[in-house]
């Protein structure tokens, strides 16, 4: 079973809500990003998302965006990032990691996908494909990895079904109208929104975008499988970076993870 | 060659053969299919039709004129040289003719606010404009360098009332303008209405505004007619996102006696890789929602770019010229920023008419084109718009003082 499926499922089985978080591959730098794989696992994250920089990332918040241009600045790419995942699976086999991005990175290095399930990658999120296309719609053939995708407020009922039918990860609910880090969650309008994607998929369906603090994660995981920590971290990445020391990081990651499984 | 063209592109998933597409965040996905199911249900609609007539004959000012380029003529000694007057129209551009029609869109859709991206600030001006007489909430995203070499425009918008936000993103130039507009209507995807500028973006844009801009090809046939009694043997038209030459071109796609010639930004030169020139020198990728050829890397990052003229200055194209490119309908040519220059000043002192820097560019391929036809032929340049926004750039790059 794919390590991804595998952790959701437990996690869903044992009625705990799975914490999601995420980091830009290459920001500040390569070596603090397999450290911060390393740290984020021993806080109790269940899933990484690791964040493939783009030049035009429009569906990102200010954050989100300079990371992508400080991680471009130090030469990352998909290879390079491949292999910072795999050195980590040498220290950590139960991890799930997804890769996020935007479609043309990933289409420039098509012939690298085949690789991405031996490097360790369980799961791939394109930012900007529609979600009813499959992986394979888009030239993707590699059946070991997962196609997470997005679902957001505006997402009509009838391509609900359609995109959590194409999906095989989890489904990313997007808990506002805005872009990553913004401020504008309506509790009540997610809470019905996760019931009717719940009504479609046995997936699991877990929440992200602007969600901040403890009682942020506490709402929402009331109803979601989990929550998706993005801007916050990044933030705190970027003023960890001087010093490299990522503790404040982990310490915020335990108290949201403990927050959501009160 | 028309054998190889397909007709009534795009295809209803918005594919002009394997160019174009939706690729967008989830959170626009309605937006899109709205505007699409809006327009297609009043695109054949008489009283549609009537109402931006109306607009573009009482504000616009159309039919804009086609004139005879006599001393150009005599220069090139080769093919009659025509000018579809694009420049005369109100707020001095074709872009006008897009968002006449697209504020219509807004104003069935129940939208109460307008946002825009612009490069050399035309598509910014035609904008508010049309949000002015509406009084809608206007707001145009405009690059921050673009911000200082076309402030004349970002004055005239603010006339307007609109508001403009330079961006200083990425490399502060019109794609940086175009991810900032579609981060706004992410995030005010409800009441908000994103006038794009260009055939560029998501499907339905690409369609939308090339069925705006035809309006200039469909008079072509008629004053051409009526001025030479056939087709033009050539069209030239200049290529940035390409609306103005899909407006020209269009009409004339399955008339296969006209030969349509885009010309991009050659910037120091193709060789130099400072250019703005994707057809030329790209290969397809995805940006800004559509698949289309593409200035990038090898890795797929998007490269920055160079053109003197910043409506030009954009490492993507419509999707539709990608398909013309590669069924060989159209072939698009590149020219220097120097040879620009000295169209510019040609057209100025021949004919009395002084360009925009972008329209600059399909002049300069006269040289080359002209020296291939003869007097028995006609061809028609599109005068995209004048060039008032960069009497200040132009005396600046030739180190004149205005003050």
């Amino acid at each position: 079973m794919n390590r991804l499926t595998k952790v959701l499922s437990q996690n869903k089985e044992n009625n705990i809500k799975s914490l999601v978080a995420y980091l830009v591959a290459g920001d500040p730098c390569e070596e603090s990003t397999l450290e911060l794989l390393n740290g984020f696992a021993l806080s109790g994250v269940d899933v990484i998302e690791v964040g493939v920089p783009f030049s035009d990332p429009i569906a990102e918040g200010p954050i989100i965006q300079s990371a992508h241009d400080r991680s471009l600045k130090n030469g990352t790419n998909l290879k390079k990032i491949l292999k910072i995942i795999k050195s980590f699976r040498k220290s950590n086999s139960h991890t799930p990691i997804v890769l996020m991005g935007y479609i043309n990175g990933f289409l420039a290095n098509q012939s690298e996908f085949s690789n991405f399930s031996q490097h360790g990658v369980d799961g791939v999120l394109i930012v900007d494909v529609p979600g009813e296309y499959s992986l394979s719609d888009i030239g993707f053939q590699n059946d070991s990895i997962l196609s997470v995708s997005l679902i957001s407020p505006t997402t009509s009922k009838e391509r609900v079904s359609d995109i959590c039918n194409a999906s095989s990860g989890f489904i990313y609910y997007i808990t506002l109208r805005g872009v990553t880090g913004a401020n504008k969650i309506n509790v009540n309008e997610i809470h019905e929104n996760l019931l009717t994607i719940k009504q479609s998929t046995d997936l699991p369906v877990l929440a992200g975008f602007g969600i901040k603090t403890k009682e942020d994660a506490t709402e929402i995981s009331k109803l979601a499988d989990g929550v998706i920590i993005g801007s916050q971290v990044v933030e705190m990445i970027k003023n960890s970076a001087s010093n490299k020391d990522f503790k404040k990081i982990y310490n915020y990651l335990k108290e949201i993870k403990h927050s959501i499984n009160l | 060659m028309s054998s190889n063209y397909e007709k009534n592109l795009p295809n209803q998933e918005g594919y002009f053969g394997e160019y174009g597409g939706k690729y967008v965040p989830e959170t626009l996905m309605l937006a899109l299919s709205e505007l699409e199911s809006t327009y297609l249900s009043v695109k054949g609609d008489l009283d549609f039709q009537k109402e931006i007539d109306k607009d573009l004959s009482s504000f616009v000012g159309r039919p804009s004129p086609l004139y005879f380029a006599e001393r150009l003529t005599k220069k090139y000694q080769g093919p009659k040289i025509w000018l579809k007057r694009e420049d005369l129209n109100h707020t001095g551009a074709h872009k006008i003719n897009n968002t006449v029609g697209q504020i219509i869109l807004a104003k069935m859709m129940g939208k109460s606010r307008i946002i825009a991206e612009t490069g050399a600030g035309q598509h910014g001006v035609a904008t508010a404009t049309v949000a002015a007489r509406l009084g809608l909430d206007c707001h145009i995203y405009m690059g921050a360098e673009d911000v200082q070499r076309q402030s004349l425009n970002v004055y005239r918008i603010k006339l307007l009332g609109a508001k403009v936000h330079p961006v200083d993103s990425g490399t502060s130039t019109l794609k940086d303008a175009l991810n900032e507009a579609i981060r706004d209507w992410v995030t005010n995807v409800d009441d908000t209405y994103y006038i794009i500028g260009s055939v560029t973006g998501p499907h339905p844009y690409p369609m939308i505004v090339r069925d705006f801009n035809a309006i200039v090809g469909r008079e072509l046939i008629e004053q051409a007619n009526n001025n030479f009694g056939k087709n033009p043997d050539a069209i030239i038209a200049c290529v940035g996102g390409g609306s103005n030459a899909i407006g020209i071109f269009h009409p004339f796609i399955d008339k296969d006696e006209v030969e349509l010639i885009g010309v991009e930004a050659g910037g120091e030169g193709i060789k130099s890789g400072k250019h703005a020139a994707p057809l030329n020198d790209g290969k397809p990728g995805i940006l800004h929602g559509a698949k289309s050829y593409l200035m990038q890397d090898a890795d797929g990052q998007v490269m920055s770019t160079s053109s003197i003229s910043a409506g030009l200055d954009y490492p993507g194209v419509g999707p539709e010229h990608s398909y013309l490119k590669d069924v060989g309908r159209a072939k698009y040519l590149a020219v220097t920023d120097q040879e620009v220059m000295k169209a510019f000043h040609e057209l100025s002192e021949l004919e009395g008419i002084i360009p925009a820097l972008e329209t600059a560019h399909a002049f300069a391929v006269l040289p080359e084109v002209c020296s291939k036809m003869d007097s028995s032929q006609n061809i028609v340049l599109n005068v995209s718009g004048r060039g008032d926004k960069d009497i200040s750039s132009v005396a600046s790059i030739e180190g004149i003082n205005l003050e």
